[in-house]
């Protein structure tokens, strides 16, 4: 056969990942722009799209600029591990990134981390009494990493577990905010996250007014951190009435 | 149409054949097949009680773990247990014995050519010898594209690889009915394919003509096949 | 054996969806006595097939492909290797099929479905046997560089043929491929040359530059496949997942662009495969490749 099994050779990419903090994000904090032009209070345009596989059970596909995931529900149905009976539904959740997710040549595997933060942050909002003996499953895949992945997926696994009619207390949604210097930057790309000192990220319900997760990391001040929890409320109230009107415009098609 | 073959043999002749059955203890039903150098040994364990996950409970399942002669199992020999898994289950009565694995385990003792042709028929030979219950037995044979357009049949190792193409093929022996020959409509089922598998490009002509020369090869292994299985049978109830 | 009679009796007092539930196959064949499918496609029509390139912005080379709800993302990232001595001026492709558990309700995580690996090596076998890549195209330094391609399809949604999807995603991600500009520096590593530090060192770079533009592959033979269920006297082209479960014969057939067999591929199954069977999954692969072709060909002029 023409090609060689190239599993032996070793092989690397001509592209030059920068590693250093790029000059625009120095000090001088007031004259830089973002990467993709935004401002620091702005976040990408939304994408949001259900029912994108069909043999799942609920699924859904969110694009938020480069950052592309799609989520699939399967269940609830038989739990697989035989387990204790149990009179809750179980949820289980994976995350895992393709091969090309991001440039710099990374292996495509799940993401144990990501995966127990996105079970973290569905518990809570899950009837789980709904369907007991049962196991939920939540299975996202990260197409193309392009910055705050995981409240991407997080959102995205929300309006999947609607659309396979999942019992929840409300929509969940997630936002991520960046500290660099003294800036506040909301739903970060993947350069801003290189270089952070911080992030801060929140999932909450909407409606309720209520949150089930909150992640800090790195350096923050006091003030620092109100002033993004307030951002964070903010936007994800205003995604939330996206995810709403994507809803309601996939029951209107659905009904025609 | 002459073409030379290595080792003398004429396009259509097959290597020597060697089969024995009933060879190792432990499993239920076990075979060697061995065609010229290529040699492979085959052992069947079950029925046993339960299936595997994603398999349909209400019949017979088939669990094939492949044994290469040394190292780990890759992608090709992932596609061989794909394959043997769905000739054995295709030639077996799966209704049977419903709710049940029978595991059918092939090792590679040596190989020079038309490997998973020789596994299959190892594989038939074990699981007739553990009296698995089958509708028919598969024959397989390997057919070669010589860049001529000449068809050999069951090529060795170098020839295998100077070949532009070629194709494992799997077809049910010849039975012998009950019933007058014509009777059923249609093609014989002897002529019908159990199993293709193709590497390299040929044309459909050429394709056809590797299903008819295979055809006429697979009617004298089959032939073979019987008259050892026969012998096995009157050696086995000689002795018992 | 009082099942299938019973089911006939049934068949006017049940509902639809229950029947087809409880006795798939009597329902799949009530349907092929009237020569039609459960979703109203004649028996050997093929689904509608949607192509779309260049989605995946971090590689070099990507596209989408749909047939019907079946889904494929086939993405090819370009690394620089060191040819073998044996082809010192070939490159090389690699090819992985992976199926996610978000792509089926059968695949679990930590678990890889048996199906990805078969249907890995098939494409590999494919590719590489149709040449359809001259892989000398791939030479950058003889001896010293050569690039890899690493083809990666992704299985997003499995509703059956999936080596026909996968097959045409690949095809469609080779069309879609530039080759990045790229030059040798000092320490003998390509590296890539983007657009501004090629103004900026343009005396070093233009001397040394091993790729001096962006280029396409020249695709010579282009293979197409076709998947086919055999039950009794029916020939299905391309199933769906629930057709495949249901009648267990399939056979894939992959032409080349001058209609030569680069695979004809059967494992087993009910069904026997008899000449004049082989014949019409021949023909209907040949339908089906010039309706492809026609598929590709709009995308090329866009």
């Amino acid at each position: 056969m023409a090609s060689k099994p190239g599993a032996a050779t070793s092989t690397y990419s001509p592209k030059i990942v920068a590693r250093t903090r790029p000059p625009i994000f120095k000090d001088s904090d007031l004259d830089w722009t973002r990467p993709d032009g935004r401002g620091f209070h702005q976040c990408r345009p939304a994408l949001l799209q259900t029912g994108a596989v069909s043999s799942a059970s609920g699924s859904a596909y969110a694009e938020f600029g480069n950052t592309k995931v799609i989520v699939s529900v399967f269940g609830p149905r038989e739990s697989k591990k035989a387990m204790v009976y149990s009179d809750v539904g179980r949820l289980n959740c994976n995350v895992s990134y393709t091969t090309f997710a991001s440039p710099s040549a990374g292996q495509g595997t799940d993401h144990k981390e990501y995966s127990s933060m996105l079970h973290k942050a569905l518990e809570g909002v899950i009837m789980t009494e709904t369907f007991p003996k049962t196991t939920v499953d939540v299975f996202a895949l990260v197409l193309e990493s392009g910055g705050s992945d995981l409240p991407v997926v997080i959102s995205c696994a929300s309006l999947a577990l609607v659309d396979a009619g999942i019992m929840m207390y409300d929509l969940i949604t997630a936002v991520s905010v960046s500290c660099i210097g003294k800036s506040l930057m909301i739903d970060p790309v993947t350069e801003e996250e290189g270089c952070e000192d911080g992030s801060f990220t929140m999932t909450c319900m909407p409606s309720r007014y209520e949150i089930t997760q909150l992640t800090i990391t790195g350096e923050w001040t006091t003030p620092n951190i109100n002033e993004a929890m307030q951002l964070c409320l903010d936007a994800c109230s205003k995604l939330g009435e996206i995810m709403r009107d994507c809803l309601k415009q996939a029951a209107s098609a659905s009904d025609e | 149409m002459e073409i030379d073959r290595e080792d003398g043999r004429t396009p259509n002749q097959l290597r020597p054949l060697a089969c024995s059955r009933n060879i190792l203890h432990r499993p239920h039903g076990s075979a060697s097949w061995s065609q010229g150098d290529t040699k492979v040994l085959a052992a069947v364990y079950g029925p046993k009680a339960g299936t595997k996950k994603n398999e349909n409970p209400e019949k017979a399942c088939f669990e094939l773990i492949w044994k290469p002669k040394s190292g780990q199992i890759g992608k090709a020999e992932k596609e061989y247990e794909m394959i043997l898994k769905r000739t054995i289950q295709s030639i077996c009565v799966l209704t049977v014995n419903p709710n049940t694995t029978t595991s059918v385990i092939i090792q590679v003792v040596h190989d020079d050519g038309s490997l998973l042709p020789c596994a299959i028929n190892a594989a038939c030979a074990a699981l007739v010898d553990a009296g698995i219950p089958m509708k028919h037995l598969a024959v397989a044979i390997c057919c070669c594209l010589a860049d001529n357009g000449y068809v050999v049949l069951d090529p060795n190792k170098l020839e295998e690889k100077k070949m532009t193409a070629f194709a494992y093929l799997v077809f049910p022996n010849t039975t012998l009915s009950v019933l007058p020959e014509g009777s059923s409509e249609g093609e014989p089922v002897e002529h019908g394919l159990i199993t293709s598998v193709t590497y390299g490009v040929m044309s459909v002509d050429d394709y056809f003509l590797c299903v008819e020369n295979g055809r006429a090869a697979t009617a004298s292994l089959s032939a073979f096949i019987r008259k050892n299985f026969q012998q096995g049978q009157r050696d086995s109830s000689k002795s018992g | 054996m009082g099942l299938p009679d019973s089911s006939q009796d049934l068949s006017s007092e049940m509902e639809v969806d229950a029947f087809r539930k409880i006795f798939p196959l009597r329902f799949f064949e009530r349907h092929l006595s009237e020569s039609l499918r459960p979703d109203g496609r004649p028996l050997g029509k093929a689904r509608d097939t949607i192509v779309n390139l260049g989605l995946v912005s971090s590689a070099d080379g990507s596209a989408l492909a749909k047939i019907g709800y079946t889904t494929m993302l086939a993405a090819i990232r370009m690394e620089v290797m060191t040819p073998s001595t044996d082809s010192p001026d070939e490159g090389c492709i690699a090819v992985e099929f992976h199926m996610p558990p978000i792509c089926s309700p059968t695949v679990r995580p930590g678990r890889p479905a048996d199906a990805a690996p078969v249907i890995s090596k098939r494409l590999l076998d494919t590719i590489s046997s149709c040449n359809m890549i001259d892989l000398k195209e791939l030479c950058l330094v003889s001896g010293k560089a050569a690039w890899m391609g690493y083809l990666d399809i992704y299985c997003l949604d499995a509703d059956g043929a999936l080596f026909d999807a996968a097959l045409l995603s690949a095809v469609a991600a080779f069309s879609n491929l530039q080759i990045p500009v790229v030059a040798l520096n000092d320490n003998g590593r390509i590296v890539a040359i983007t657009g501004e530090e090629k103004q900026d060192n343009a005396s070093i770079t233009e001397k040394e530059a091993v790729n001096k533009e962006r280029r396409k592959l020249t695709l010579k033979n282009i293979p197409f496949s076709l998947t086919c269920i055999l039950h009794k006297n029916y020939i299905l082209a391309d199933p769906t997942a629930e057709e495949e479960s249901i009648m267990d014969t399939l056979v894939t057939v992959v032409l080349d662009s001058s209609d030569q067999i680069v695979s004809f591929n059967k494992s087993g199954g009910n069904a026997l495969a008899h000449t004049s069977a082989i014949k019409s999954c021949v023909e209907l692969a040949k339908k089906r490749g010039n309706e492809l072709k026609q598929i590709l060909g709009e995308m090329d002029v866009d």
